[in-house]
This record gives C-alpha cells, sequence and structure tokens, in this order.
C-alpha cells in the first residue's frame, strides 16, 4: 500500500454535498454550538454475563506473531451550531498506517454540512446510495443525530478503501462489527469483511467504551495482570443475550496486552477461523506500538480526527466568510430562567466569550 | 479587531485574522455614537487564549514525527492557523479625541460592540498630538520610518533623563540633543566624564566639522585653570570642607588669613600657602597645609593671569550657541566634584546677575561627581534660574527618587535589571506597565521618549545616526581579530 493511493480518492460527493448544503443557507445568522464531540459510541449496549463465565479460561497470546502492515481508521464530527431550519456541523476522518516501524497517516476533511429537516432524508438516502451502496428504505436518524450518521458514512468509506487496497495487513477499526441498520448497514459490512478476507486482511475491531459487567464487576476485573498478554472469549456469552436483536458479524472478545487498568472489547471477523483471528492479534502486538493495551494506529487516528475546539473556531469563521453566515450569541435558556444558578460548563463560557469577537 | 476587555485604564483587544501590531503602536477606538475616540497604545502583545489550543499543540506534537498528508480540501487549515495566531493586544489609554480635538479625559467608556478600532499611523498620531514643528530637533525615526521631532519649547526650563544600561545608545542622544540644542543657539555645559564630548567639534572623519566654533573643551588642572581671586572664598572654604573634609575651627583661620591677604591685594598661592605655615596652632597649621597642598596639587588654580579662564569670558565666546565641555576624565575623582561644585557655584551666580539667560547642562553619570545635597538644588533653585539640567545615567537607583518625580522628559533605553526598572517606573508621566514591558524590549539606539517632547504620548524612536566624532564606543582589544 502507497501513501499515493490512499490520498489520490476523497470522497467527492461528500465535498460537493457539503458545499451545496452550504450555499442553500447562505446569509443567515447561527447561534454557536456548545463543543461536544460526537463519536459513535460504538458499545452502548450494556453486557452483563452471567455466573458461568467465571469459568471462561484466557487465551495466552505469544508475542512472537509476524509482523504485518497495520492500519488504523477513525472518524470524529461535530456541531458547529444551529440555523432556523437546520443543523450546521463538520465530519472528519483520518487513516494511520504503520509499515516498516513508521507511521503515516491521510487525514480527510474537514467536510461542512448545514442539513435541514427539508432534505434531510433525501441527502441521508444520497450518501447512503452512494457510499454503502444501501438502497434499502432505512428511516433518516433525526437531525440531533445526522452528524453521527454522516460521520459513520465517512468512516464506512474510508474502511472500504483500506479493505479494497491493501493485501496482508491488519485493519483495525474503532468501534464493534456489531450490525445496526442506520449506522451500520448487515450488507455493506459483510461485504467489506468477505473483502478484507479476500486480499489476506485481517479487520480487528477495537471498542474503547464497552461496559461489560459479570456479575456486577466491569470486564476489567476479569482478566488478571499476571494473564497478560491474552483475550477472554465472551463471544457466546454476548450473543446469548443479543443474539435476536443485533448482527455480531465479529467473535467478541475481552483484550489486554498489558498490565494495567485497561481492558478492550475486540471483535475479530468471525468468518476466519478463530486460531487465524487470534494469530491476528498476536501479530499486532508484534506489529504496532501497545500503550495501555490500544494500539498506536488507532490512537493516533482518534487523534488525528478529532476537533479541537480551535478548530471548532475556524470553521465557524469558514461558513461566516465563505456563506456569509452570521454568528450570533446562543440563546441560553437556563441562563434566562435560573440566572446564576442556571450552571454552565466552563468550555461553553470561554466560547460565549471568544465568540462574538471572532 | 474588537474590544475585549476594559479595565481601568487597560484595554485589552483580540485580532482575529491577527494584525501587524507592535509594542508601541497605537490604536483609535472610535465610538461613532458618542462621537469621541479613545487614543491606546499598545504594550503588550500575546496570543489570545484560544479555547483548545493546547490541545492542538499536543495533538501536533505527538503526530509530528509521521509523514502526513492532508486531504484539506476547504483549504480549512488557513483558517485554523489564522485562530491559532489570534492575538491579545494589551494597551493603555493615552488621550481621548473629544470634538475633533486631543483632550485629557478619559474617565468614559466606549461602546464595546460597536466601536471601531483603527491603526493610527506615526505619522498622524504625531500631527494629531502636535508632536515636532519648528523649531525642533530631529530625534529620529519610528518603527514605520516616520520622523521625530521635538520641539525646542519642550526642553526650555524642563529637567530631562536619559537612562539606559551600558552600550544601549543613551550618551549617543545625549550627544544629539546637545547638537540639537546648540544648533538653535542654545548655551550648554557638559560634566564629561569619560571624556567623550570633547571631539564633537569634528566629524566622523576626524576632520573639523560643523560643530568646530560651538564645542570648547576644556580639561581641569590643564587648560582649565582660575585665580583665587575668580574662585572666591566661598567657594574655596565650601571645598575645602566638603572636599578634604576641612573642621570648621580651621576654615575659621583660613578665611582670616584669605581676608587679610585679599584686602591687602596680595592673594596668591604662593603667599597664602606662606601665611597658612605661619599660623601657631600647630594642629590648625597643620591641617589646613595638608588640605592646602591637597588642592593645589590639581592644579586647578593658578596666580598667572594669562593661563587663568573665567566661565565669562568662555561664555562669551558662546554667545550664537556652544557648548562648554568640561573633560573630568583625566580629574582624580575626589576633586571631580570641586570642580563641578565651583562650576555649578559659577553658573549660578552668572544666571543670578542675568549674565547668562539660561543653561542647559548636561550631567553624565552625575552620582559619580555631585553631592546628593546639590541634586535638589540644581532641579530646583537652579532651574527656576535658568540651568536646565539633562542627567545621563545607566543607574538609575543612583539618581534621587524625586528627580523622577519632577522630570519632564524621560528618554528610556533598554534595561533588563528589574529593579532599575522599578526606579524608573517612579516617573509619574507614565504607568509602571508601559515602562516595565517596553524597556526591556528596546533594541540598541531605541529609546521609548516620555513626557513634554511627545506630548504625553509614549513614542519608541530609533535614534538618528550622528556625523560627528562622538567617541563614546568602547575601545576593543580583539577588534581586528573578530570580523
Amino acid at each position: 500500500m502507497e501513501l499515493i493511493e490512499l490520498t489520490n480518492s476523497y470522497p467527492e460527493e461528500l465535498v460537493k454535498l457539503g458545499y451545496e448544503t452550504l450555499e442553500r443557507v447562505s446569509r443567515s445568522s447561527f447561534p454557536p454550538q456548545r463543543l461536544i464531540d460526537i463519536e459513535e459510541e460504538d458499545s452502548f449496549y450494556h453486557f452483563e454475563l452471567g455466573d458461568d463465565s467465571r469459568q471462561i479460561t484466557p487465551i495466552m497470546l505469544h508475542l512472537s506473531g509476524d509482523v504485518r502492515p497495520v492500519f488504523g481508521v477513525d472518524t470524529s464530527s461535530i456541531d458547529l451550531g444551529e440555523t432556523v431550519n437546520g443543523i450546521l456541523f463538520a465530519v472528519r476522518g483520518s487513516v494511520v498506517w504503520r509499515d516498516l516501524g513508521k507511521y503515516q497517516y491521510v487525514r480527510h476533511g474537514p467536510f461542512i454540512f448545514h442539513i435541514s429537516e427539508k432534505d434531510r432524508r433525501h441527502l441521508f438516502k444520497l450518501l447512503r446510495k452512494e457510499y454503502l451502496n444501501d438502497m434499502s428504505r432505512i428511516t433518516a436518524p433525526s437531525l440531533e443525530w445526522i452528524s453521527g450518521s454522516f460521520r459513520s458514512i465517512l468512516e464506512r468509506w474510508l474502511q472500504r478503501q483500506i479493505a479494497e487496497s491493501c493485501e496482508h495487513c491488519l485493519l483495525l477499526w474503532d468501534g464493534s462489527m456489531t450490525a445496526v441498520a442506520v449506522f451500520n448497514p448487515t450488507s455493506f459490512l459483510s461485504k467489506m469483511l468477505k473483502t478484507a478476507r479476500e486480499n489476506g486482511n485481517c479487520i480487528l475491531a477495537f471498542s474503547k467504551k464497552t461496559k461489560l459487567m459479570v456479575s456486577g464487576s466491569r470486564v476489567n476485573s476479569l482478566i488478571r495482570d499476571s494473564w497478560v498478554p491474552c483475550l477472554v472469549n465472551i463471544d457466546s456469552a454476548v450473543r446469548k443475550q443479543y443474539g435476536n436483536r443485533l448482527r455480531f458479524l465479529g467473535r467478541v472478545y475481552a483484550a489486554k496486552f498489558e498490565p494495567g487498568l485497561l481492558t478492550f472489547r475486540v471483535d475479530i471477523d468471525r468468518k476466519i477461523p478463530e486460531d487465524e483471528g487470534i494469530k491476528a492479534v498476536e501479530s499486532l502486538i508484534n506489529s504496532d506500538r501497545v500503550n495501555d493495551s490500544y494500539p498506536e494506529t488507532l490512537r493516533l487516528a482518534h487523534v488525528l480526527s478529532r476537533f479541537s475546539a480551535s478548530e471548532v473556531l475556524a470553521m465557524q469563521r469558514y461558513v461566516a466568510e465563505n456563506h456569509g453566515l452570521r454568528i450570533v450569541s446562543r440563546f441560553g435558556v437556563r441562563q434566562i430562567l435560573f440566572g446564576p444558578y442556571g450552571g454552565k460548563s466552563g468550555f461553553s463560557e470561554v466560547m460565549g466569550q471568544i465568540d462574538g469577537s471572532l | 479587531m474588537v474590544v475585549y476587555k476594559v479595565s481601568g485604564n487597560t484595554f485589552q483587544i483580540v485580532a482575529c485574522p491577527p494584525e501587524d501590531l507592535r509594542k508601541g503602536d497605537y490604536l483609535l477606538v472610535r465610538d461613532s455614537v458618542l462621537n469621541r475616540s479613545l487614543i491606546i497604545q499598545v504594550i503588550n502583545t500575546e496570543y489570545a487564549n484560544v479555547p483548545g489550543l493546547l490541545e492542538d499543540i499536543l495533538r501536533e506534537s505527538s503526530t509530528e514525527q509521521i509523514v502526513g498528508t492532508e486531504l484539506d480540501i476547504l483549504e480549512m487549515k488557513t483558517y485554523m492557523d489564522m485562530i491559532k495566531d489570534a492575538q491579545l493586544f494589551t494597551c493603555k489609554i493615552r488621550k481621548s479625541i473629544i470634538n475633533g480635538t486631543v483632550n485629557d479625559d478619559i474617565s468614559w467608556t466606549p461602546n464595546r460592540t460597536t466601536s471601531r478600532l483603527v491603526h493610527v499611523r506615526d505619522e498622524d498620531l504625531m500631527k494629531l498630538a502636535g508632536i515636532g514643528g519648528d523649531p525642533s530637533i530631529k530625534v529620529g525615526k519610528t518603527r514605520s520610518g516616520a520622523e521625530v521631532s521635538t520641539m525646542l519649547k519642550d526642553y526650555d526650563g524642563c529637567l530631562n533623563i536619559v537612562a539606559g544600561k551600558k552600550g544601549s545608545g543613551k550618551s549617543h542622544l545625549a550627544k544629539l540633543l546637545l547638537l540639537g540644542l546648540i544648533s538653535n543657539g542654545g548655551v550648554c555645559v557638559v560634566f564629561d566624564i569619560n571624556g567623550e564630548y570633547i571631539n564633537l567639534g569634528r566629524d566622523s572623519g576626524g576632520r573639523t566639522g560643523e560643530f568646530n566654533e560651538k564645542i570648547i573643551a576644556f580639561t581641569p588642572g590643564f587648560n582649565f585653570k582660575v585665580t583665587l581671586q575668580y574662585i572666591g572664598l566661598g567657594v574655596v572654604l565650601s571645598l575645602m570642607s566638603s572636599v578634604v573634609d576641612l573642621p570648621p575651627s580651621s576654615a575659621s583661620e583660613f578665611r582670616q588669613i584669605w581676608k587679610q591677604l585679599e584686602s591687602s591685594s596680595q592673594l596668591t598661592l604662593h603667599k597664602l600657602r606662606v601665611a597658612i605655615g605661619s599660623i601657631k596652632n600647630d594642629f590648625i597649621r597643620e591641617a589646613l597645609i595638608r588640605r592646602f597642598d591637597t588642592l593645589l596639587s590639581t592644579n586647578f588654580f593658578t596666580d598667572d593671569q594669562t593661563e587663568a579662564l573665567t566661565l565669562e569670558g568662555i561664555f562669551s565666546q558662546l554667545s550664537k550657541g556652544g557648548a562648554l565641555v568640561i573633560d573630568l576624565s583625566k580629574t582624580a575623582p575626589m576633586f571631580r566634584k570641586m570642580i563641578v561644585e565651583f562650576v555649578l557655584r559659577k553658573l549660578s551666580y552668572l544666571l543670578e546677575r542675568w549674565v547668562l539667560r539660561a543653561v542647559f547642562l548636561f550631567a553624565e553619570e552625575a552620582h559619580l561627581y555631585l553631592r546628593e545635597t546639590y541634586w535638589e538644588d540644581v532641579v530646583t533653585r537652579m532651574r527656576h534660574l535658568g540651568l536646565f539640567a539633562t542627567f545621563v545615567t545607566n543607574q538609575p537607583d543612583s539618581v534621587d527618587h524625586g528627580i523622577y518625580r519632577q522630570a519632564d522628559n524621560i528618554f528610556l533605553f533598554n534595561f533588563t535589571n528589574e529593579n532599575d526598572l522599578s526606579v524608573v517606573s517612579r516617573a509619574t508621566m507614565v504607568d509602571v506597565d508601559t515602562i516595565n514591558i517596553i524597556a526591556k524590549e528596546l533594541s540598541p539606539r531605541h529609546c521609548l521618549m516620555l513626557g513634554k517632547v511627545v506630548k504625553g504620548f509614549p513614542l519608541i524612536v530609533k535614534v538618528n545616526p550622528l556625523q560627528v566624532r562622538t567617541m563614546g564606543e568602547t575601545r576593543l582589544f580583539f577588534v581586528n581579530l573578530i570580523k
């Protein structure tokens, strides 16, 4: 995989769409949005494992796996503000890879959109068709969640690029391999996993926010430090609980590579034989830096895609200058109702001070 | 640019995109509703505390070793860089403009949202403030290249202080001011502690220069000698008590001898020495002989009328303007005080009697030759008589605090020492922050001008070069090796 291959393609339709949506809303005003980074809550399922899970034995990992190129993909979205009839937000994605001991990256975006209630469904459908090749009649998310769905589409597009163009690599996803109709259509995910397999790749999905519990205790306490690096297969327990409601395209493990507090949920393509999947994890430990049991490529992809407060200010300025959107002070219901007892985060207070001036 | 905060006489201005403003620049806060403007000066510049900046820096530092490609189709980086470079300017209110004229009323606050901020060009500021105009001394240029002239009337009757650390250019400015004054007919006296004013009559190549006729340099004990009659009993007694610690009883005996010789027109050095030698009281005699001989050893006194000088005679040569440079560089420290006190007493005498209209006094490192009690006399009583002093120092704490408060003009060069700055900041003409922040960062030959000469608008000025032989540079040993 060469850098040039990744940098040659960009989500053209996404750029075009973003520009068109901004042009439609030109010369109106919007209040700046509170800075909340919206990422896919990749595991908002709360796993409660039965008492029998205590019997689960760890799969000890060997540090003799082969060294392979590692690719990590992450995306993020952020709301920039609201207009009278819609929402203004930005998405950005990064691909980081490590090969021959060196890290490289490609960062796409930011792409800025203004989506109104009127064109929400149409645009959502258009993008799914364009990027996920999905023409099913899925209900478009509400405006509140629309930025997350656009982010998800960008992420899947990036993941597909990697799956199609890489061979014999480890592909790391941020999140899980659980198919959900809105964000992760089953057909698209299955096809992407298949393409990756055919190219000799192995996809490993890391969830940062899984709340796996065993008899009321977090899964973190499930793996002893003396076992690391190891995996614990929790697939059957998870599937038993959620099997009918969710589609698990990956085999679910709890993973801990280093002694410490952190344990992650790792999904490995179910269609890959289990021992091959475990070897892929061993290969990952050998091929990438691992800090706090988390692969560095994914950490970097996250760092590069995340928006900072100053970038939000920059994007607000961009839309103000290029599309005539005027930034106005936010209408604070809590402040009006409760005055000094209304409470506000320090972050938005700072934003309020600086926004008016920039 | 917009107003961010106002507190007391301090404004904080946010600029995004960043403005090319530097410390010392002026802005106009124009309130069109009130039809008034505030003139504010930038005293400090820093990055605005933009939220998320630390996160950006940490992110960049963690990925700086990684080769990457940015597919930034919207070219957002330009905007992001702009936000990161957003500046916060701390400014001080100097004056206001009400009804089109400069006004001292700064008690009002302009509207934050409707006020407009305009960068004032140096030329416009000087025109607005009335800085310059004929007759004047061309001091230098602002950073933007605007010529800064100071009106002569703003030196007349004024007390000036030129302060700065070694090598900052303070003596250079003092010479420029001196030449400016004498060019316009001013009469000056220079106490030249390092012998660096004596060749101002020559051009930079060492040839006879434009000021040759106007600079008269004398070295006490060599070509500057006076008779006892000219110096007078009062001065000699004062010198003997202050310089060589003559006890009062001995002074009384000396006074009697002097008067006797003077009444019989026999007052000469030789006869005075003989008369002292004939005093019967051994203690008084020995005390007087020792001190008198010490005075004589300076060679400043003479009985020979042909080699004796008078200040009246010297000043008569400078009637169209000029400077009497008294070279103290070859004089022993204890006798510098004697020479200086003699000159000041004589000047005071001549001014009281209107022999001289006024004299501009230039005193470099005056603490080395002027008693503390004399400071007050120079800046108060003698000032009223027409002695207008310019003190030049690299040790601000050597100048009495009261003098800073009475100073009309201060020319401040670079100081890095906090203690030095805190002394200078006692001057009432400007706030402490302005001095503490700006003076620390002044480049060599750049000074912060404060006071009447700049009509209360502190200005950073690069002092003009001089086309005369200044001799103020330190002699170097390795000059041929280091090129």
